[in-house]
C-alpha cells in the first residue's frame, strides 16, 4: 500500500511517467479518463443540488486535504468560488526537496473539473498564475 | 437560495484524504489498460526510487528496523493495523485488512486489477540494491489481507 498521505508525490510521478511515454498529450488523456471515471461524485452532487453541489463536494475534499482556503457560494447569482491560499498538493511538492514536481502539475485541476462542470451548464475558470507558490483560484458560474 | 462562506487554515484539519486511494487505483488501472501490466510495475519502481530515496538510504544504513518503523508509522496514520515480527534478518508483516482496499470497497471506488502491485512491486523496489529481498506470499484482492516478508538475500 502507498499511504494516501504519499499520494500527491505518487500522482506527480505518474504524470512524469506518462509524459515520458507519450508527452503532454498522454498526461491530458489520463486526466480526462480520471475526470470521467473518478469524479462521478462531483457530477452527482451538481446534478442533484445545482451549483450548491460544488460547495458540498469541495467542503469534503478541501477539509480532508487540510487546505488553507476560503470558499464562497452565492446560489442566487449562480456563483461558486475557491481562493486557495496554500494548496496542500503543490505545497507538499514544494516542501519535498528531493523530488521535482511535474512542471504542469496544477493543470490537472483545470482539466478535471472543467470536464465535469461545462456539460452541466456551468463555466469553470481556474487561475493558475501563482500556482508555483501553491496559490490559485477557481470560479464556477451558471451559464 | 443563500450565500455561504467558509474560511479554513491548514491547522484546522488533519491531513488524511482517503479518497486519494481511489484516484491512485484509477491511475494503476489506466496504465494497465493503456500501456500494459509492465508499465504499472515500471511506474511504481520509478516512484519508489525517486520519492522513497531517503527511506531506501535508511534501509541501506540501518537495515530492516527502518522498514519496520516505516510500515508501523504508515498503518498508524491510515488507521489500520499491522503485526510486525522481526526474527533475525527477517521482517514479516501480517496485514488483516488493507486500509486502502477497505476504504475503496466501502465507498464504491474501483479497485484496480493490479492494485496489489502497490505492495508487491513497491516492497521489491524499496529493497532494490540492498542486502534484502521482498516477498508477498499471499494477498487477498477482496480485502487486501496479506503477508509481506523482507529477508536477507542468500549469499
Amino acid at each position: 500500500m502507498i499511504s494516501c498521505t504519499d499520494f500527491i508525490p505518487a500522482y506527480s510521478e505518474l504524470f512524469k511517467y506518462l509524459d515520458s511515454r507519450g508527452g503532454k498529450a498522454a498526461v491530458v488523456a489520463f486526466w480526462e479518463y480520471l475526470s470521467d471515471n473518478f469524479l462521478g461524485n462531483l457530477k452527482e452532487l451538481v446534478v442533484a443540488n445545482g451549483i450548491k453541489g460544488c460547495w458540498l463536494y469541495w467542503s469534503h475534499t478541501l477539509n480532508e486535504e487540510a487546505a488553507d482556503f476560503s470558499m464562497e457560494l452565492d446560489e442566487e447569482a449562480g456563483m461558486f468560488r475557491i481562493d486557495m491560499y496554500h494548496c496542500p498538493s503543490m505545497g507538499r511538492l514544494i516542501e519535498t526537496k528531493h523530488i521535482e514536481a511535474y512542471p504542469d502539475y496544477c493543470h490537472h485541476c483545470d482539466v478535471l473539473y472543467r470536464r465535469v462542470l461545462e456539460p452541466l451548464g456551468y463555466s469553470c475558470e481556474v487561475d493558475l498564475a501563482h500556482c508555483k507558490e501553491a496559490r490559485c483560484s477557481l470560479v464556477v458560474l451558471r451559464k | 437560495m443563500g450565500k455561504l462562506v467558509m474560511r479554513r487554515s491548514a491547522a484546522d484539519n488533519k491531513y488524511l484524504h482517503k479518497d486519494f486511494h481511489g484516484a491512485l487505483s484509477n491511475g494503476i488501472e489506466y496504465l494497465h489498460e493503456t500501456y500494459g501490466p509492465e508499465a504499472v510495475r515500471e511506474y511504481l519502481r520509478q516512484f519508489v526510487r525517486s520519492y522513497y530515496a531517503p527511506l531506501r538510504a535508511q534501509i541501506a544504513a540501518r537495515g530492516l528496523e527502518a522498514l519496520k518503523e516505516h510500515f508501523e508509522r504508515m498503518y498508524a496514520v491510515e488507521g489500520g493495523s499491522v503485526q510486525t515480527e522481526m526474527d533475525g534478518d527477517t521482517l514479516t508483516l501480517h496485514i488483516d485488512r488493507c486500509p486502502a482496499v477497505t476504504h475503496m470497497r466501502e465507498h464504491g471506488y474501483m479497485v484496480a486489477r493490479m492494485f496489489s502491485e502497490t505492495s508487491r512491486t513497491v516492497n521489491e523496489a524499496l529493497v532494490e540494491g540492498t542486502p534484502f529481498e521482498a516477498e508477498m506470499p499471499d494477498y487477498d484482492d477482496a480485502t487486501g489481507r496479506s503477508t509481506q516478508i523482507f529477508r536477507r538475500r542468500a549469499a
